[in-house]
């Protein structure tokens, strides 16, 4: 789950990182409380859960004078299709040099992985593509507490010192806090001394419980419902919903209505155990997205009880129209049940899949 | 076989949970039907003196070990407890660990795989669904009914899909030397990379289907690694960017890891990319007429 600017920089100004002075306001009639202690130049960003936030008019510069009414005009902003609920009022820095720093997992080593670089102030990914020389990496031992002097100073090479610190500080954030990326971008020198002028957290969906969160707010309502009962669901813009057991065949179903020239408009993993109920749940959740038309129900598996499946999806009694394959014990039953109620099962995922996308055409 | 053979002495951990007992006893089956050894121990704390399918439980890994000749250990036990019992394990001396638990937190399977790692024990998964070599032994939950003793290693980030695959080249007569599951999270212990390199130093293994999926570039980096013959198949050219495709490592992000740069690229190094599972089995035979 990623966490909000505000949320985020909380968390690293108490690992003693420093960050602007700044406010969180809900409505402009808190603006003017704080304006005191913002000083004479003021950043005002949209705290909304997207990417490419400041390319899209989600941040805006103001002073002492306009705070009031530029806040009143981000608050009536829709960014990239969400409204504002929530801005940041921050100081605005006086920067003199940006640079980036960010902690991640890194797959091939299965280690966390540094980067810095002092090309800061651009898109990192455009510095990795064009000038992947000026970007220094360090794998870091997850069994260490702390990153050792000479990674930092690999690490800092000739930017200013005070950067150490900070890199080893967000280190621990990274860790303490079961981070996927903890990332200050830009980073900045000023006047007064280094701060993160900005700051994402990704914290690991799996340990969300042990960091305290109660709720994964990246998920939609129909994905919330789909996380109660164990599944995983993506929505998408096709008409053909998609059930399967486990995640590499499900996705593998909905790259074969994508081959045969069909669309999919959900994809649904079961997960382990295909009992009755939680195959009615699935196809019940399914089905009750507007855009589906038809549904493939894709499940294999040696252990799977097909006779279990059919009840579920006869149990489940949705208007449109359910294409099956099933593999695993009591095949013949789970096949009589479902052609005694008129469903069709089919031997193959292909075979299915090119039926649902004749049906959905 | 790569890990584990039908000498090996499997211990299972959570032996006493609703999945470690159902799989004990179909892993025994197995054993059973091709004289094997199968799983000799289990553990869960506080339920040592048990049975389960006639396999003694013990408390800690370390006495069953005392007990027992053990190589292979397979983990069941929740998410929260999962990343110390790898390291249990890995502590007591098992070479090879199977950890199928999904939903483990990153940084808890970076810590025990480190730790794995520094006392010389291979970790598989976890999220994964093990390993088996046909004829030699089961060192998880795959369905054994779907394979067929032979030459083709097939390595995956999948479960269900690889039983897909299996089936296929079952049914078109290409039996299998070892499928080994290496599991759906972004941290894995072996890789696609250490996999290759077992099957590379394994006389049964002539050719390899690798099955990779959305997410990091770990596919390229695995065959790269190889002079073996290799057919892929990339799950989720359909998935979009920044979500979750089910498997906590199956995510295009920072515009990294999508499906088709992924084929574009292992096709340019050579390696044939199946467009649907279906036609493994006829690039597998291709690939044999071509290198054999």
């Amino acid at each position: 789950m990623k966490l909000r600017e505000y949320e985020a920089k909380k968390l690293i100004r108490e690992y003693g990182i420093p960050v602007p002075a700044g406010f969180l306001i809900r409505s402009v009639h808190e603006l003017p409380a704080h304006l005191n202690e913002l000083g004479d130049n003021i950043v005002l960003k949209a705290q909304v859960d997207v990417g490419g936030r400041g390319k899209a008019g989600g941040i805006l510069m103001a002073d002492t004078k306009n705070a009031v009414a530029t806040a009143q005009v981000l608050f009536e902003k829709e960014i990239k299709g969400l409204p504002v609920r929530e801005i940041l009022a921050e100081q605005r820095l006086d920067i003199l040099h940006e640079y980036y720093l960010s902690v991640t997992v890194d797959r091939s080593s299965r280690r966390p992985l540094i980067l810095f670089t002092e090309a800061g102030g651009v898109d990192i990914e455009i510095t990795a593509r064009e000038h992947p020389e000026e970007i220094r990496k360090v794998i870091a031992n997850p069994l260490m507490r702390d990153i050792p002097p000479f990674m930092i100073r690999e690490l800092v090479g000739t930017a200013p010192k005070e950067i150490g610190p900070i890199i080893n500080k967000l280190y621990r954030v990274f860790v303490e806090k079961d981070a996927l990326l903890a990332e200050i971008n830009p980073l900045v020198t000023t006047p007064q001394g280094v701060y993160a002028a900005d700051a994402k957290l990704i914290v690991d969906d799996n340990a969300l419980g042990r960091q305290g969160f109660t709720v994964n707010r990246d998920l939609t309502e129909r994905e919330r419902e789909a996380e109660k009962h164990g599944f995983s669901y993506v929505e998408l813009q096709g008409a053909i919903g998609v059930i399967g057991n486990g995640a590499g065949l499900t996705m593998s179903t909905l790259d074969l209505i994508g081959f045969y020239g069909g669309k999919a408009a959900n994809f649904l993993d079961v997960g382990g155990g295909a009992e009755s109920e939680r195959v009615m749940h699935a196809v019940r959740l399914v089905g009750s997205l507007p855009s589906v038309k038809v549904i493939v129900v894709n499940l294999l598996g040696g252990i799977t009880k097909c006779d279990e499946v059919a009840k579920g999806i006869i149990a489940a009694d949705i208007p449109q129209k359910v294409i099956v394959r099933l593999a695993g014990t009591n095949e013949a039953e789970g096949r009589a049940m479902l052609a005694e109620k008129g469903y069709e099962m089919l031997d193959t995922m292909d075979l299915v899949v090119k039926k649902a996308v004749e049906v959905a055409a | 076989m790569i890990y584990g053979n039908k000498k090996s002495g499997v211990l299972v951990q959570g032996a006493t949970g609703k999945q470690g007992e159902f799989h004990i006893g179909l892993m025994n089956a197995y054993a059973k039907q091709i004289g094997g050894r199968g799983v000799v121990a289990g553990v869960t704390p506080g339920k040592g003196g048990k049975e389960v399918h006639g396999v003694p439980v013990y408390n800690t890994v370390k006495e069953a070990m005392r007990d027992h000749d053990i190589s292979a250990g397979i983990i069941f036990v929740p998410a929260a407890a999962a990343a110390d019992a790898i390291m249990e394990e890995a502590h007591a001396g098992i070479p090879a660990i199977v950890a199928i638990t999904e939903h483990i937190p990153v940084h808890d399977s970076m810590k025990a795989i480190a730790y794995a790692t520094m006392e010389g024990c291979s970790v598989i998964g976890p999220n994964c669904p093990g390993l088996l070599s046909p004829g030699e032994i089961k060192m998880g939950i795959m369905p054994a009914g779907l394979f067929s003793r032979g030459k083709v290693g097939v390595i995956s980030r999948s479960g269900t899909l690889t039983y897909e695959v299996v089936d296929e080249l079952t049914r078109a007569g290409i039996g299998q030397s070892t499928v080994v599951g290496i599991g759906g999270d972004p941290v894995i212990g072996q890789t696609f990379v250490d996999v290759l390199e077992r099957f590379g130093n394994d006389p049964q293994t002539k050719a390899v289907v690798l099955i990779g999926e959305v997410g990091g570039n770990l596919e390229e980096e695995g065959a790269k690694s190889t002079d073996l013959p290799i057919v892929s198949y990339i799950a989720g050219i359909s998935a979009p960017p920044d979500k979750r495709m089910g498997h906590a490592g199956a995510i295009v992000e920072g515009g990294e890891g999508d499906a088709r740069s992924k084929i574009a690229r292992l096709k340019k190094i050579g390696v044939p990319v199946a467009s649907r599972p279906s036609e493994i089995p006829q690039m597998v035979r291709d690939l044999f007429r071509d290198h054999c």
